[in-house]
């Protein structure tokens, strides 16, 4: 199994990627077990991968794909340009929404891999959210800014933050005195320097090991096999044109009150085994924090198609070389213009996009694509500040990953629970309740399901979550911008959308309000917050879809005896089995009578559970207790 | 009966150690005394495990001419290991189990912890929880993060869910509070709830079983170990009770899935604790051979059984441990919160079934044929041809000569089904057939060995491959020739390589005291106390242990700096009475940091969260095995035998026992021992080492190709 010219050892090949894979998970492991932030700590909102000296992504393991599959690389570039003979012992802390960051509150740093002639074989890859980066409000992400002046965000444009393995206190001091809580703000940085500095180590010893010559061989091998890879699967792909559309919920701002409309196109070409989306046909940038970067723009229509095509070809820039993205400057869904707030880049359009892609993708052929995943950020996944009094009122700001939206149901199965936004997979971690409990003075009352809430379909979406918290003995100040209470996730060739995102408030005295979608709210101790997430699209028919599904959803309570029997045309024997003979009548009726809508109590279905009384925890208990 | 005089003898001469492994298709049988091992293999009962444990002690007694009785009698420590609990699980064979959550988090099993293992893999939908929705029942309840009561559990509400399990028949339950390590009370009240009003009913309370932060950790341990209770426990009474009535009045241990032993009481206790256990003692004893016969650190350990095919790996010279266990996929499937020998798995072994699907495609396994009805050839009823059918089709395991003649192989029949069910179909003579069988076969064990080590970066072609279970030698040699693997070593005990493992391993135990402190505020009065209890408690386990040799304790304090909330191990070099002993600590805890991280913060405080102990017994195995030779030098005989590379060929038939140390031999040939049949194929070259162990090259034409010639590499 020698290389040979034409061959490839492709043994070799496996193992030098599972160890490269293997850097990466170093990495990561690094900064989750060292960093201070529940959002870095337990929720793993971050990520690691392997630049090459050519600028492109070599790898990124269990990485969360909006954070990388483009960015680092675009990033590299700009390091280049800015310090073209980096050294050894140098690190670079990066965040610039306008030179191949994801957003402001994505803090980054980059380590240049140098070898002993001095020359730069590859970058270690760190990128983590930042609860905190010294913005206006204390939290990343700020819908409703006009500009990133008022977002407030300190830019850092590949500035050097590490000489000689030692930190550039001027850049510490600078962060120290704007961050809210210095001391966690620099606890996470040491562990993204951390997870850093194993990759350089790691990567050092392969380039010492088999020789950096042997390095970039392997390199071009693994990115030309990739792309080797998706031309193959484009080539089994039905040809065409088609467009696809969204709507994002409107943000209170002149300019965007009435939503923000999205439409893109997505090409097939199998001949050439390539793919074209083309994002250009959207609005310029927003007058608010819903813009997305170059980053994030090309990612979310990447992450469209790699949802959509067989899972086991590689992603890096190998095989991206075979996804076209067509991107505008100054689009809402392209490139920024300075001061273009990109407060918002990583949800809120980003999930829409990617939803769009997979969407038109399954309208292409039925078994592929998926359905559009519930919108983002219900107050679940708020930025909390606030003092702590368990330790003499220290400040603090985090964020909460709890309860994010339900994931698209797909062509071979149901939306995936733990979802909790497209851009990652499902990558990311969530909280402990514990964990948070533990660390903020908060308390969570219940994280749970809410049945009835999942897009019907022949694969149904993941329900909605029910989350209810508040703060102990002192008071929280909470912040998020949730878009889906008014336009939900679609369904895709037929599925049903998802429920709705809702955010209430129940106050001290019982009464349960609705909260603004861009929630500003200080909580007394007492009060709480119920953030209802929204629900995932589903998949083709509900009346496709197969009745054992249907017993066992009902049975382990995923849904309601109503909605299986009006939705799902599904009818039970005495002994709770599927009556098959009735459940194809009760079918053939539904789908006679189609074109009459059928009640769905979907909505209903979410607020008894809001009800003083409810069975979750009622109003009298709280109070009580 | 104890008496005096037996005691006397006990001291006189060293006592007997017995090891047992319960595999899917055999129990193995491993006996030690001193620097004598014998091995015995006898057929497992599915329906009554106990029983192929006591057939096997019988041929043990019967070989050395004394009655059960009287050998159990000097049996000091007897060590059982099994896959009961595991099977139990994959077979969903486990009891009606219930869990009972604080209200408000019922999901916590089915909402884990969240992540995925590939972003991009649609192929499937989310993962059903360990317990269903339906058996999950919210306790009016709740305590807060510093073990303050925020709501009294409500018994009456709590009496009335327990009303409830018991019309729905739960024959176990799970109980999984919210800061129940903060403060037990509403656990334990549950606790005696349920001994009051189902009495009989097993229950595990997560606190006790694994005091760890973080609910969804403790609520899937709880799952877990309350589903195998009631299987475990009287499997285990049962054994006990049968041994002891047998004549043995030793200590019954039972092995772990990290690798140890614990008592069989613990284990009933505690069956989480046998979960993996199955195949954890095989790297130990592969460890051992490496370093003997491979003169490597590096080995992948292959273990080949009647059912399934398990590889570790020994990575320079030691058998990674994962921390964070996972019963089927990391972050999808339920994690066990202990730590366990990594292993991986597939259904391919002896008795694996060769099917053709409806294109046409051949497969061998995952179904088994098992030890009941096991492979048509064992005529006991099996109808589906097996890779020990294709092997008996091929020549190379001799039907007159099967676990040394003791067991008389059905040819005929062997040769019959393979032909109708395999030949026929893919129109192919049945020694081709059977072939093709062996090489699916092997295909599955390549993929399995690439997986482990591949995936750690670690490249086959630097391992030495270990073949343990009585199928190994059928194909070890094609399987490292695709591995690239430079030496194969047989032990002589390597058809009964878990249990001969389970003989080398210790006796250890671990304790672990809640201490959360900081370094700017240290309690040195009261870490003193605790550590002083800690030593106690594992000194208290060294004198029960058996033993003669010395324990070995290790004091650990799991440090952090404040905020993070992911501990490190830093084992203790001074006492904590005085601040010079937390002056080390600091120290070392920094050192470890940055060892394992790369970076130090001399600025955070560092707080400390628990002190642990953990004592270590050396159960005394390990001694090299005593070269078993009968009539050394005897010549060999030969037979006809089929290789796909040369077609039927006339074969040296080797008797392992009869091979003088530096006997050297070369392919085509066999070599057959009581309990297994190795296969050399043609240019394989295999030497009898001072072990005792075969010693195999793959491919001794290509090696001399690359100057490495056969005899250098195998002196």
């Amino acid at each position: 199994m020698a290389a040979g010219a034409g061959s490839r050892d492709v043994v070799a090949l496996a193992v030098m990627t599972n160890r490269m894979e293997g850097v990466v998970r170093k990495m990561t492991n690094t900064l989750f077990r060292t960093a201070r932030s529940t959002l870095l700590n337990t929720a793993r909102d971050f990520s690691c991968c392997v630049v090459t000296a050519e600028h492109e992504l070599l790898v990124m393991a269990e990485s969360l794909p909006i954070h990388v599959m483009r960015g680092p690389d675009l990033m590299s570039r700009w390091l280049a340009h800015y310090h073209p003979k980096p050294r050894r012992g140098d690190a670079f802390l990066h965040n610039s929404p306008y030179h191949g960051n994801s957003h402001a509150g994505d803090h980054c740093v980059l380590v240049p891999i140098v070898d002993e002639q001095g020359r730069v074989r590859a970058t270690a890859v760190v990128k983590a959210h930042m609860a905190d980066i010294g913005n206006a409000e204390p939290t990343t992400m700020t819908a409703t800014a006009r500009d990133v002046y008022e977002e407030g965000a300190l830019i850092f444009n590949c500035t050097k933050v590490q000489q000689d393995y030692r930190d550039v206190q001027d850049i510490i001091r600078l962060c120290e005195a704007r961050i809210r809580v210095p001391e966690d703000w620099y606890g996470d940085y040491m562990g993204m320097i951390g997870a850093a500095r194993v990759g350089e180590r790691e990567l050092q010893k392969i380039g010492e090991e088999g020789g950096w010559d042997a390095f970039d061989r392997y390199v071009e091998d693994w990115l030309d096999y990739s792309e080797e890879r998706i031309r193959a699967t484009i080539r089994k792909l039905p040809a065409g044109r088609r467009t696809g559309y969204d709507l994002h919920d409107s943000v209170p701002l002149p300019g965007v009150e009435d939503g923000v409309k999205m439409e893109v196109t997505v090409a097939v070409d199998p001949e050439a085994g390539e793919i074209e989306i083309d994002l250009r046909n959207n609005p310029d940038c927003l007058p608010c924090g819903l813009n997305l970067t170059e980053s994030t723009s090309a990612t979310s229509a990447l992450i469209g198609v790699f949802n959509s095509i067989e899972h086991t070809v590689p992603r890096n820039s190998g095989s991206a070389r075979a996804i076209k993205v067509l991107l505008r400057e100054n689009c809402c869904v392209g490139i920024p213009v300075h001061p273009a707030s990109c407060s918002l880049a990583t949800t809120g359009l980003a999930e829409r996009l990617g939803g769009i892609v997979q969407r038109t993708l399954a309208e292409f052929k039925d078994g592929m694509g998926m359905a559009s995943p519930g919108p983002e950020c219900p107050p679940a996944t708020a930025s909390l500040s606030g003092r702590d009094p368990r330790h003499g009122d220290a400040p603090f700001v985090d964020m909460m990953i709890l309860g994010n939206s339900g994931g698209a149901a797909h062509a071979r199965g149901d939306g995936w629970l733990t979802n909790g936004e497209t851009s990652d997979g499902g990558s990311m971690m969530r909280d402990s309740t514990e964990v948070l409990e533990l660390l903020r003075p908060i308390r969570v009352w219940a994280d749970r399901i809410v049945p009835d809430t999942g897009g019907d379909g022949r694969f149904r979406g993941a329900p909605s979550l029910y989350v209810e918290y508040g703060p102990i003995d002192t008071e929280l100040e909470v912040h998020y911008a949730a878009d889906g209470t008014v336009n939900p996730a679609l369904g895709a060739r037929g599925g049903e959308p998802g429920a709705l995102l809702r955010p209430f408030m129940r106050r001290a005295d019982g009464e349960v309000v609705e909260l603004d979608p861009w929630g500003h709210v200080i909580l007394k101790s007492g009060e709480t917050i119920i953030s209802i997430s929204s629900a995932g699209g589903g998949y083709g028919p509900a009346l496709e879809r197969d009745p054992e599904h249907v017993r066992h959803d009902l049975a382990d309570g995923w849904i309601g005896a109503q909605r299986a029997h009006d939705t799902y045309g599904v009818v039970l024997n005495g002994d709770k089995s599927v009556d098959l003979q009735a459940t194809a009548a009760r079918r053939a009726e539904l789908r006679s009578a189609a074109g009459e809508a059928a009640p769905r109590p979907r909505e209903d279905a979410v607020l008894r559970l809001i009800e003083p009384g409810s069975r979750i925890w009622s109003t009298d208990v709280l109070k009580e207790t | 009966m104890a008496t005096p005089a037996r005691d006397e003898q006990a001291s006189a001469r060293p006592g007997l150690r017995l090891a047992a492994d319960t595999g899917g298709t055999f129990t193995d049988l491993v006996l030690e005394q001193g620097e004598s091992v014998r091995l015995y293999k006898s057929s497992t009962t599915p329906q009554d495990p106990a029983r192929g444990i006591l057939d096997a002690v019988a041929l043990a007694a019967a070989d050395l001419g004394r009655s059960v009785a009287e050998l159990l009698a000097d049996v000091e420590v007897f060590i059982h290991g099994t896959t009961r609990a595991i099977n139990a699980i994959l077979t969903n064979a486990t009891a009606k189990t219930a869990l009972l959550a604080t209200r408000g988090h019922p999901d916590m099993l089915l909402l884990r912890e969240g992540g995925r293992t590939d972003a991009f893999n649609w192929s499937y939908g989310y993962p059903d929880p360990y317990i269903p929705r339906a058996l999950t029942f919210e306790i009016d309840e709740r305590i807060g993060s510093q073990g303050e009561v925020v709501r009294t559990l409500q018994r009456d509400g709590a009496v009335e869910v327990l009303a409830r399990l018991a019309e729905l028949e739960v024959e176990s339950i799970a109980v999984c509070l919210l800061w129940s390590i903060a403060n037990p009370a509403h656990e334990l009240t549950l606790g005696e709830l349920i001994e009051r009003h189902l009495p009989g009913v097993p229950y595990t309370l997560s606190h006790a079983l694994n005091p760890t932060l973080r609910e969804y950790r403790r609520a899937s341990c709880a799952a877990i170990d309350a589903s195998l209770k009631p299987l475990m426990s009287a499997y285990l009474q049962g054994l006990e009770q049968r041994l002891r009535e047998a004549g043995f009045a030793g200590r019954l241990l039972m092995v772990t899935s990290s690798g140890g032993v614990i008592d069989a009481a613990d284990m009933a206790e505690a069956p989480i604790h046998s979960v993996n256990s199955g195949p954890a003692m095989a790297p130990v004893a592969g460890r051992h051979y490496a370093a003997l016969d491979g003169l490597s650190e590096n080995a992948v350990v292959a273990d080949t059984g009647g059912t399934s095919y398990d590889v570790a790996l020994v990575r320079r010279g030691r058998i990674p441990v994962t921390r964070e266990t996972w019963l089927g996929l990391e972050y999808e499937g339920h994690i066990t919160g202990f730590p366990a020998v990594d292993v991986r798995s597939v259904g391919a072994g002896g008795g694996s079934i060769a099917w053709i699907d409806s294109g046409g495609l051949l497969h061998v396994g995952p179904q088994s044929a098992a030890a009941d009805p096991g492979p048509v050839c064992y005529g006991r009823g099996g109808g589906e041809p097996t890779v020990t059918d294709a092997a008996v089709v091929l020549g190379h395991i001799d039907p007159d000569y099967f676990l040394g003649g003791t067991m008389a192989l059905d040819e005929r029949s062997a040769q019959r089904v393979i032909a109708e069910r395999i030949g026929g179909p893919l129109g192919l003579p049945s020694n081709e057939a059977a072939a093709a069988i062996m090489a699916v076969a092997t295909e599955r064990m390549i993929s399995s060995i690439e997986e482990i080590t591949v995936n750690q970066g670690v490249d086959p072609r630097t391992a030495v491959l270990i073949g343990g279970g009585g199928a190994a030698g059928l194909n070890a040699v094609a399987i490292a020739r695709r591995l690239g693997s430079p030496r194969i070593v047989i032990p002589q005990a390597g058809a009964v390589l878990s249990a001969r493992g389970a003989l080398m391993s210790d006796l250890m135990s671990e304790y672990a005291a809640a201490f959360f402190t900081g370094s700017d505020d240290f309690d040195h009065a009261r870490a003193d106390e605790l550590l002083g209890d800690l030593r106690g408690c594992c000194l208290e386990f060294a004198r029960r242990a058996t033993s003669s040799a010395e324990a070995q304790i290790e004091l650990i304090a799991e440090a952090r700096y404040r905020h993070q909330v992911w501990q490190l191990d830093v084992l203790l070099r001074g006492e904590l009475a005085e601040p010079e002993g937390l002056a080390l600590l600091v120290e070392d805890f920094h050192a470890v940091h940055e060892e394992v991280y790369a970076v130090r913060d001399e600025r955070a405080v560092i707080e400390i969260v628990n002190l642990r102990a953990r004592v270590t017994c050396p159960l005394g195995g390990g001694a090299a095995d005593a070269v078993a030779l009968e009539q050394g030098g005897a010549p060999p005989s030969s037979r006809r035998v089929f290789f796909s590379e040369a077609g039927s060929v006339e074969a040296a038939i080797w008797r392992l026992e009869s091979m003088d140390v530096g006997t050297r031999i070369e392919g085509p040939a066999i070599v057959e021992s009581s309990f297994t049949t190795i296969v050399l194929d043609p240019g394989a070259v295999a030497e009898r080492a001072p072990s005792g162990s075969l010693v195999i090259v793959p491919d001794a034409r290509e090696r001399m190709g690359e100057r490495v010639g056969s005899s250098e590499v195998l002196s």
